[in-house]
Parts: C-alpha cells; structure tokens; sequence
C-alpha cells in the first residue's frame, strides 16, 4: 500500500506560503503585501488536494473499521459527508473546508482507535487478542488523535471567531437572580 | 533453550525461564522425552513469531492509512498561519490577534 502524499508542486507551495508569513511575522517591508497575493492565488489548489487526501485516508479507515461490511461503510461514508456539511457550515472559505475535512478525519481515526481498543478489552479468545505492546501503542495513538480533535476544533473555532471580526476578549454577563426575583439569599436552581 | 552434553556424553533437553528476577534453567530431559519437549518448544516459538509478525503488519497497515493526517495537519497549519497573518493577525503568545493599524 501506498502512502498518501501531498505532491510535489503541493509541498513547495505551502513552503513558500510559510516563508511568506515568516518574513511577514517579523516585520519584513512587503512581505504581507506579497503574502496576501500568494494567499489569493494558490490556496485553493492546496486545499483542493489536501481535502481530496483526506478522503483517500479516510477511506482506508472506513474499510478497516467496517471490517469488509458493505451495508457499515455506506452508513460511515453519509455519516461523514454529513459531518463534513454541518462543520463547515454554509459558504465555507477554502481554509474553513480544509479544517472541516481535518475534524472530520481525525475523529473517524478516534472511532476507529476507540473501537480497536474496546474490542480488545472485551472477554475476546486469546488467540485473537493483540500484544500487550499493542494495545500501549493503541492506547499512545487514540490520545494523540483525541489531542488533534480537540485542536482542530479549536482552530476552526479561531478561525471563524476571526474572519467574522468578532474581538478576541470575553464578556461575561452578570444576571442578578436575587435582585430580579425578589427571593434575596436564595440560592437559585 | 537447549541441548547440552554432559561430561558422561549424554544429552540433556534444557529451557531458561524467568522465576523470581532471575533466569532458572530447567532440566526436562533426554532421549525421546528431550526430543518431544524440543520440538514443543519449537512450535511454540514459531507461533510467537507469526503472531508478532502479523500484528507488526496489521501496525504498519494502520500507521499508513492515518498517515495522511500529518500531511493534512502540515497543510492546515501553514494555510491558517499564511491566511491570518495576510489577514493582518500575528500571534501572541500562541494567540491569534490583528495588528493595530499604524496611522
């Protein structure tokens, strides 16, 4: 089997686009001049072929968490198609479809690990449980995936919060229950 | 594991185990008795072997199917930094925030 790759002219885009916000980060004159024009013209070829990878990927997960079970793939295949429209919601930027791709890859990837792992914990015959040393990588892997979850999300999260100019600060609103109810020294709910 | 000859010329069948932090050797026997214990051994350690090997293939089949993720993850990274920062953001303490515009 193959590994999936990005190719070539792939890779050498995406570090230009680093170098760019680099030079940019530090101040360079011009730098974000020529970042936003190399942001507007490759990016979506990027993302394209990214996104088409992560497909392929997870299409090797489905098989092997469906275990070669026609009717368990079809119903994986819609429930991700369905994720990927609810995450990336309607009109998503070409960044904001990328990161949906992501989650929805890195959570069939923890479906998967977990399943992998219950099953080894289940009353399952010796003859088909795994090594010891195994199940320490699974269980190594299935945090590793849930940390990459949880930042995905939280970088799309980032992402949307910023594109839509939202300012970065939390406002916290106070609602005096006592005050409004009447029922002072009350401790509500 | 195995045999060796005593100073009379006799062979005996031996196996090494772990008891109590330390490797004990055992005496099983010779002759036939030797002969059956051996070839037990010997398929014990076989199916050992199979069953790492397999489990190492299963392994690598798997690591390949995710490995894609680190691709992806490469490429979200840079995009996200590439778009903000175009977008006039920089990073803050591992923070996104925008740039005051200078007058």
């Amino acid at each position: 089997m193959k590994a999936l790759e990005l190719s070539k002219s792939t890779r050498d885009r995406l570090a230009e686009l680093r170098a760019l916000s680099e030079e940019a980060e530090s101040g360079a004159k011009g730098a974000r001049q020529a970042l936003r024009k190399a942001v507007r013209a490759s990016p979506r070829e990027v993302v394209a072929e990214a996104s088409e990878l992560a497909r392929q990927g997870q299409w090797g997960l489905i098989k092997t968490a469906a275990a070669g079970e026609p009717l368990r793939e079809e119903a994986l295949l819609v429930r991700l198609d369905l994720m990927r429209s609810e995450i990336a919601g309607p009109a998503p930027s070409p960044l904001e479809s990328l990161l949906a791709e992501k989650v929805v890859a890195v959570w069939m990837l923890t479906e998967l690990l977990e399943l992998l792992s219950a099953a080894q914990l289940s009353a399952l015959p010796k003859s088909q449980r795994v090594e010891h040393s195994f199940l320490k990588f699974y269980v190594g892997w299935q945090e590793q995936a849930h940390r990459q979850l949880l930042s995905t999300i939280k970088t799309l999260a980032q992402v949307r919060r910023l594109q839509t100019g939202i300012p970065n600060t939390q406002t916290n609103v106070q609602i005096n229950l006592s005050a409004t109810s009447g029922e002072q020294g009350k401790v509500p709910f | 594991m195995g045999w060796e000859t005593r100073e009379r010329g006799s062979c005996y069948y031996t196996r090494s185990k772990w008891a109590d932090g330390r490797v004990v050797r055992e005496f099983v026997g010779g002759g036939s008795l030797g002969q059956v214990a051996a070839q037990l051994d010997e398929y014990e350690r076989r199916q050992k072997g199979e069953e790492r090997l397999y489990w190492k293939e299963e392994r690598k089949l798997l690591q390949q199917s995710a490995g894609f993720l680190r691709e992806l993850e490469e490429a979200c990274e840079v995009l996200t930094r590439a778009y903000l920062t175009a977008a006039g953001y920089h990073k803050h303490r591992g923070e996104w925030r925008k740039l005051r515009e200078s007058a």
